[in-house]
């Protein structure tokens, strides 16, 4: 087995209250988590389990207390430097683009970020956007004029453009209508098995996280209580907080 | 829709809707118009002295009559107006680009920053504008230059708390997050993601300010603080005026009532402008 | 509908509701029919667009002011809501309805003890044990607590046991409510919804609730009334209804959701979206998605019919149901 995308060991966040410190929170305790390439793992709890935070760790965007992080084996360093190997899909669709670029230019960005000259960035975002099934003449519209699982569409392509090794899908779905959300599912399901990435994808709806991953972590109050195959999301799983999770979908 | 789209579309229906909106607009473009054109009109020289006899009446060649110097006083009104807008609109632009840009790093950056920009804006806000006003004139000087300090010090708190705020808003939404996943630089992400999208808050206060500086210009001016003579602006003016209120009235009249209906058409407008981009206000369900 | 008899609560005929945008009308509702009977659960589901929120609120009139009923009629406990005046239809949400929407804390007043929010609820000037005592009944736990708290110092289960509380305060007859546990974590839902449907059994009340949550439905509802294109296109007992399906769109819906999958299968969408209308359709609505369409649908629109024990509005509702059987085995492809 090759080196894992992303290496979590012994993860804590503490929150600060108030300006100068006093009373600590840990919003994340302990965690160790690992993700394959290729792999799904899902990530579920309620709010304020943590699972927020800890997606936010994985990517760089929250410094952790203690712990140790590494990216495909080394040392996670900065974000420009890790730029164009990681990327975010996130919840609503009416916020997920910025609602004055057209949609070529969003999906655009990461490249433009990266370096890419012109003339590739507008054939790669062409590849891009067909990829998750919109046609050439979304480049040009904007998100206003879009449904949301069209934006949801345009965010992942965004996500996708640049090949990032790994993307962190944050309730990614559970704004969308039951019909629109098995297209979406399915969508990150095939680009995946293409594209071979690794991710996380957080959510609070185990039905659709256990549809998806190959893997699933169950968060509690800061600690992540089960960790197991997500066949065993279709039996009866260990933990009684992953029963309770369970009693919503049985 | 874009939001400036969306201000275009909701002001044109609205003025259409609303007449009182839309009387305030044709007030607010002739008085432009008018500190535009004012010198170029032929309604006399506001500066010549003697140009009629001393303190006349409104007739048919002095239509606001003349001062205690002879002045036809229309021309000297007209000068008032370019005078009190132009330093407003100096002043208020100046003040919007820079709050805009305060108010932006704090929100975006927040910690340190955001007290610091946040803290002073409050500081600010706390001095009455008469009394900074009296400071930067004992300290520069009376004239054009402390007129435009005073107003941006007056006004610079509006931008820096409504921009900060907003911008706390924009800032966690995920097409910001999305960026700054993709490595964009705080720059970038400030210029192409967070300030395109707050510019209908920036437009809304800058109307706020737009009266709030007409109105101190004037203040300033009538203390004597602001413009100084032989230029006229609409403060000068009616300080001028009021030294004669008992046997010259339009005076006083013509200046005060050209300053009101400046002040109200303002107002007018921006409220206008703060409908159409509320749009969803007072709706039972969305 | 199937079960429109004289002990209707709420009686739906032919209502027909529009929303007036700049580019001209659009139909929210396209002759909806439906009967609610005194005390029963019901559900109704649908997309977003189908028109099941629109159903739902006209029931209260809470639409906004763009919205306009073009025709047909809404009568609840014998109040035709649409014609109703002002004060009467006051009295109406006052003291017959009881709405609960999806996310408690917009219901509740920030700035505002929940006591004094709970006894504007009940009316007049309530004892503090009356208080207590509604709260207790929607079984939260530390009442004479939760009395002296503002909103924001509640979990998001509480507050919408609190939102509940309100709404049964004046023993409606009828409780509206909008996805009342989508904004809550998925380990109370379930309670949440018990204490939701204990209540309804003591007061007595019909419940209406509106959500896309097949399994949630399927455990809490005595009835389910499908929804597209501002029709109620299936309308029976939960268990005929979601088991066997008759029509094309219900059974869609029930394949789509995940949840229901074996492991490795993978999840059928509707492909397509719902239709915008700005007229009466002619045709059926769902047609365009649909996989037994045939060309007469495209053409005439279906009227309901009983079909196998419950309301369907589909002109295949026979074949759809006897293929329904195999819908796992097509799933699996």
């Amino acid at each position: 087995m090759s080196t894992p995308v992303v290496e979590l060991e012994g993860i804590v966040v503490t929150y600060r209250t108030g300006l100068l410190g006093g009373e600590g929170f840990d919003a994340v305790r302990d965690v160790s988590l690992s993700i394959g390439e290729g792999e799904t793992v899902g990530l579920v709890g309620e709010s304020g389990s943590g699972k927020t935070t800890l997606g936010r760790v994985c990517l760089g965007l929250q410094r952790p207390t203690k712990g140790t992080m590494r990216f495909g084996g080394d040392p996670f360093g900065g974000l420009r430097q890790r730029r164009g190997q990681l990327s975010i899909v996130l919840q609503h669709p009416e916020w997920a683009l910025n609602p004055r670029l057209r949609c070529g230019a969003s999906v655009e960005e990461p490249l433009l970020v990266l370096g890419v000259g012109s003339g590739e960035r507008k054939q790669r975002v062409a590849a891009m956007l067909d990829n998750v099934g919109l046609d050439a003449g979304f480049v040009s519209r904007y998100p206003g004029q879009l449904s949301g699982g069209q934006r949801q569409r345009v965010a992942i392509a965004r996500a996708l453009v640049t090949q990032p090794r790994f993307i962190v899908f944050d309730e990614a779905v559970s704004a969308l209508d039951v019909s629109v959300q098995a297209q979406v599912l399915n969508l990150i399901a095939d680009l995946q098995k293409e594209h071979g990435f690794g991710a996380l994808f957080i959510s609070h709806d185990l039905a659709a996280t256990r549809y998806l991953s190959h893997r699933i972590a169950v968060m509690y109050k800061g600690e992540i209580v089960e960790d197991a195959p997500s066949e065993t999301f279709y039996g009866t799983p260990d933990h009684p907080y992953s029963r309770a999770l369970m009693s919503a979908i049985a | 829709m874009t939001a400036l789209a969306a201000i275009r579309v909701r002001l044109g229906r609205l003025l259409r809707e609303d007449g009182l909106s839309f009387f305030g607009l044709i007030m607010l473009v002739l008085l432009v118009l008018l500190g535009l054109v004012g010198p170029y009109l032929p309604i006399g020289d506001p500066t010549r002295i003697g140009a009629g006899p001393r303190l006349s009446p409104p007739s048919w060649v002095f239509p606001f009559g003349t001062d205690e110097l002879g002045r036809s006083y229309l021309p000297r009104v007209v000068e008032g107006i370019r005078a009190t807008f132009l330093l407003s609109v100096v002043a208020v632009v100046i003040t919007a680009v820079i709050g805009t840009m305060l108010g932006m790093l704090a929100g975006y950056f927040r910690g340190f920053s955001d007290h610091l920009v946040a803290r002073g804006a409050d500081i600010l806000f706390a001095f009455p504008a008469i009394i900074v006003g009296l400071l930067v004139a004992a300290v520069v000087g009376p004239g054009q230059i402390s007129a435009i300090a005073v107003i941006s010090i007056a006004t610079i708190p509006l931008f820096i708390r409504v921009v900060r705020s907003v911008t706390l808003g924009v800032s966690g939404r995920g097409f910001v997050t999305a960026a700054e996943v993709a490595g964009a630089s705080s720059g970038r992400v400030m210029l192409v993601h967070i300030l395109p999208n707050i510019t209908g808050a920036v437009v809304v206060q800058l109307t706020y300010a737009m009266s709030i500086g007409i109105i101190i210009e004037s203040a300033l001016s009538y203390l004597g603080l602001g413009v100084q003579p032989p230029q006229a602006s609409l403060g000068s003016l009616l300080r001028e005026g009021s030294a004669y209120l008992t046997i010259a009235p339009w005076l006083v009249l013509s200046a005060g009532a050209v300053l009101s209906v400046a002040i109200m058409s303002v107002n007018l407008v921006g409220d206008a402008v703060r409908d159409g981009l509320e749009p969803l206000k007072g709706r039972l369900l969305t | 509908m199937s079960k429109g008899s004289a002990s209707a609560l709420v009686e739906i005929d032919d209502l027909v509701i529009a929303y007036d945008t700049p580019a001209g009308p659009i139909r929210g509702l396209d002759g909806a029919r439906l009967a609610i009977g005194q005390g029963e659960t019901l559900a109704i589901v649908g997309e977003s667009g189908s028109g099941k929120t629109t159903l739902g609120m006209a029931a209260g009139r809470l639409l906004p002011p763009e919205a306009r009923a073009e025709s047909g009629r809404i009568t609840v406990d014998g109040v035709d809501v649409v014609g109703a005046g002002n004060e009467e239809l006051r009295a109406l949400r006052r003291d017959r309805l009881g709405f609960i929407f999806q996310n408690p804390m917009s219901a509740l007043d920030p700035t505002m003890r929940i006591g004094r929010q709970v006894a504007r609820a009940i009316g007049g000037n309530p004892a503090v044990e009356t208080i207590a005592a509604l709260l207790r009944r929607a079984e939260l736990d530390d009442p004479d607590r939760v009395v002296g708290a503002f909103p924001h110092e509640l979990s998001g289960g509480m507050a919408q046991r609190v939102v509940i509380a309100m709404a049964i305060a004046r023993k409606p007859k009828l409780i509206v409510a909008d996805e009342p546990t989508a904004s809550l974590d998925a380990s109370i839902r379930e309670k949440v919804m018990v204490t939701l449907g204990k209540l309804r059994g003591e007061t007595g009340a019909s419940l209406v609730i509106l959500s896309h949550d097949l399994r949630l439905i399927a455990r809490h509802a005595d009835r389910v009334a499908v929804m597209y294109g501002g029709r109620v296109v299936e309308v029976g007992e939960t268990a005929t209804v979601l088991e066997q399906p008759a029509h094309p769109y219900t059974r869609a819906l029930i394949a789509a959701a995940a949840g229901n999958e074996k492991p490795g299968q993978r999840l059928e969408p509707i492909l397509g979206t719902p239709p915008v209308l700005t007229a009466r359709c002619e045709a059926c609505a769902y047609e365009p998605r649909c996989n037994f369409a045939e060309p007469v649908c495209a053409t005439t629109r279906p009227e309901e019919r009983d079909v196998a024990g419950r309301g369907a509005v589909c002109h295949f509702a026979e074949s759809v149901l006897t293929r329904a059987g195999s819908q796992r085995e097509a799933g699996a492809r």
